[in-house]
């Protein structure tokens, strides 16, 4: 599956459409309601269609430096069109990870596929769909953000006129013409995913993608992801920020020492490690007997009273039972807050000890 | 390979030493040394000298300069990028090692070309304006020559480019060799002779084949025996030397080994580069 950005003839607006090579597509410009057929162009490699609908395949990857190994034994999928989050503590193989899912690192052992082409042996076919953000962005520092976006377009073949729209939508529209050596760490990273995002790639690979970010950036990288997963994209990210890969990721991924630790959604993770969630219950008042006959309560595992706070570990069905002792028990319910299992949680539990 | 591929890397390279005024410096460079050398460079005459004079006297200064700037336009062309992290980018576009090394050397290639035949071209023109009887070939066969042996210690660098795993190690590489082909060789092969043959006999006979075929492993030997086979005036200079080549000792044997040198350097710095993690 690609996505290319077509140009509405009569009104200029541009329109992504997503689908395979070949394949013809009815489009409607949203704008001026013209119609329209586009074919998307045949490739000369013919990309090869993997069994499944996996779009990322990784296989028994191990990586070694002298007797060190960084990555031993990785496998993974990641679907077609899905957020896949692979986190995990600093120096635990996820750049490794990366680094040979691009071919930029030689892995000892191993298979990696991207949209169904082996790295090893058509590594040029599988980086054809493929943006990449590196956990250290660089550019040339004598050029400005504009030469360098140029130099990447003309590179992967791809119409200059995209380059200037993106720099924008990435929120440095106003150092366009300035030089990349004076841009700081944030208007970078910026820049890098704005180079990552050329010609719609099917398929994103972003290595900690908010480093050096400020809120509003990391926010701006958050619904660039969610869009080029509507676009149809296929997203893999890496990060230590949990917050951020709970908020987007459909599955996630954990390494730790150079093993794949767990691979599922959080919320499945969550079920197997047998993570409760939390119920935080303001109260006007607190009393022996409210903390009492909470703790009463098939399923409550642990109540801490904090102030005028209950807080109480249960599993899903307690929580209303929770609530009607506390009233029984003449407690004055002022506010109730439930928090799930986090990633955090998750993340912890797998790559403790 | 996609020559496109080849085609934009070599355009940037040019384009930034186009930006940081290389090319002009480089040429200006060359035009002046030339001009002085012709003007100046006579003990026994004084104005502007021919082509077959400014030639003898520009062939020292060459095979100290044009080394040094094929070594140093490339020393850091990959292990830099490598270092400063835009070599990941690089590669994780649709471009493979082989295309990204060519495009270096041609895009550098063309940057030591264009300045060597225009700063040396700039001054012939000069000088053929001010001396009469001038010989175009001779001249041409000069800065033919000087490029060749611009690229062949470009291709060197791109080599210990790729070889180091540090800018600074490169550089120091690329000064050793610099010292190698200049000082320590040349010393070296005549310390040998020197040992072997009384010096009588290197006065009476000329120097003895072995220790040419020596000298085919230095490209600045080689380099300089290709002007004198070729430029008439350089094998006169060299004949009041008693400086007599072998008969194996060819312009075509000469320009191979050039050749040689570039495409050798060049195979080492693609296995060196493709074998690399980055």
């Amino acid at each position: 599956m690609t996505a290319k950005t077509v140009k509405c003839p009569k009104c200029k607006n541009e329109i992504t459409v997503t689908g395979n090579p070949g394949e013809k597509t009815q489009i409607i410009c949203p704008k001026c309601s013209s119609k329209g057929t586009f074919t998307f162009p045949q490739e000369n490699s013919e990309p090869k269609t993997t069994t499944d609908s996996f779009t990322i395949e990784v296989r028994n990857l191990t990586k070694k430096y002298n007797n060190f190994k960084a990555v031993d034994d990785v496998s993974f999928s990641v679907k077609s069109g899905e957020i896949f989050g692979f986190l995990g503590p600093n120096g635990a193989g996820k750049t490794t990870t990366i680094k040979s899912m691009l071919g930029l690192i030689y892995a000892n052992s191993g298979e990696i596929k991207i949209n169904g082409f082996d790295i090893k042996k058509r590594s040029k076919d599988a980086k054809k769909y493929v943006g990449y953000l590196p956990e250290k962005v660089a550019f040339y520092d004598n050029l400005t953000a504009l030469q360098n976006m140029y130099f990447y377009a003309e590179m992967k073949n791809i119409p200059k006129e995209e380059c200037r729209p993106l720099i924008e939508e990435m929120g440095i529209g106003d150092a366009v013409n300035k030089k990349v050596g004076k841009f700081s760490k944030g208007m970078q990273q910026r820049l890098g995913m704005a180079r990552a995002l050329l010609g719609n790639p099917p398929i994103l690979i972003l290595d900690e993608p908010s480093g050096g970010l400020d809120p509003r950036g990391v926010a701006l990288i958050r619904n660039k992801i969610r869009e080029m997963k509507d676009k149809g994209s296929t997203v893999f990210v890496s990060s230590h920020i949990l917050a951020e890969v709970q908020e987007v990721c459909d599955r996630v991924g954990i390494i730790d020492k150079g093993v794949l630790v767990a691979e599922d959604s959080v919320s499945k993770l969550s079920v197997k490690l047998n993570l409760k969630p939390k119920l935080i219950i303001e109260l006007e008042k607190i009393s022996e007997k409210i903390v009492e006959s909470v703790k009463k309560v098939k399923g409550v595992e642990k109540v801490e009273a904090i102030g005028v706070m209950i807080h109480i570990t249960c599993n899903q069905k307690a929580k209303s039972k929770i609530i009607i002792s506390v009233e029984k028990a003449g407690g004055d319910i002022v506010n109730i807050q439930t928090k799930e299992p986090s990633l955090e949680e998750v993340f912890m539990r797998f790559t403790e000890g | 390979m996609e020559l496109n591929i080849i085609f934009s890397i070599a355009k940037k390279e040019i384009l930034d030493n186009v930006r940081n005024k290389w090319i002009i410096i480089l040429t200006i460079i060359f035009a002046s040394l030339t001009l002085v050398v012709s003007y100046f460079g006579s003990i026994f005459s004084q104005g502007w000298q021919d082509f077959g004079v400014t030639i003898s006297g520009m062939m020292s200064l060459v095979q100290f300069l044009i080394p040094i700037i094929g070594l140093m336009l490339g020393y850091a062309a990959i292990i830099g990028e490598i270092e400063k992290g835009s070599m990941n980018s690089l590669l994780s576009l649709p471009a493979d090692r082989l295309e990204i090394l060519l495009g270096k050397f041609f895009g550098l290639g063309g940057i030591l070309s264009f300045t060597t035949f225009i700063g040396f071209g700039v001054a012939g023109i000069i000088i053929a304006a001010n001396v009469s009887g001038v010989n175009y070939a001779d001249y041409l066969i000069f800065i033919g020559s000087t490029i060749l042996l611009g690229l062949v210690f470009l291709s060197l660098a791109l080599f210990f480019s790729t070889l180091f795993k540090k800018r600074s190690t490169a550089m120091g590489g690329a000064i050793l060799l610099w010292f190698l082909f200049n000082m320590i060789l040349p010393i070296v092969f005549i310390g040998v002779m020197v040992a072997n043959i009384s010096f009588e006999s290197i006065a009476s006979g000329g120097f003895p084949d072995w220790y040419f075929t020596l000298e085919l492993f230095n490209p600045l030997s080689v380099y300089s025996a290709l002007i004198s086979l070729n430029v008439g005036p350089v094998s006169t200079m060299q004949g009041a030397l008693s400086i007599s080549y072998p008969s194996f000792y060819s312009s075509g044997l000469m320009v191979l080994i050039l050749i040689a040198w570039i495409v050798v350097s060049l195979i080492l710095a693609f296995w060196r580069f493709d074998k690399r993690d980055i």
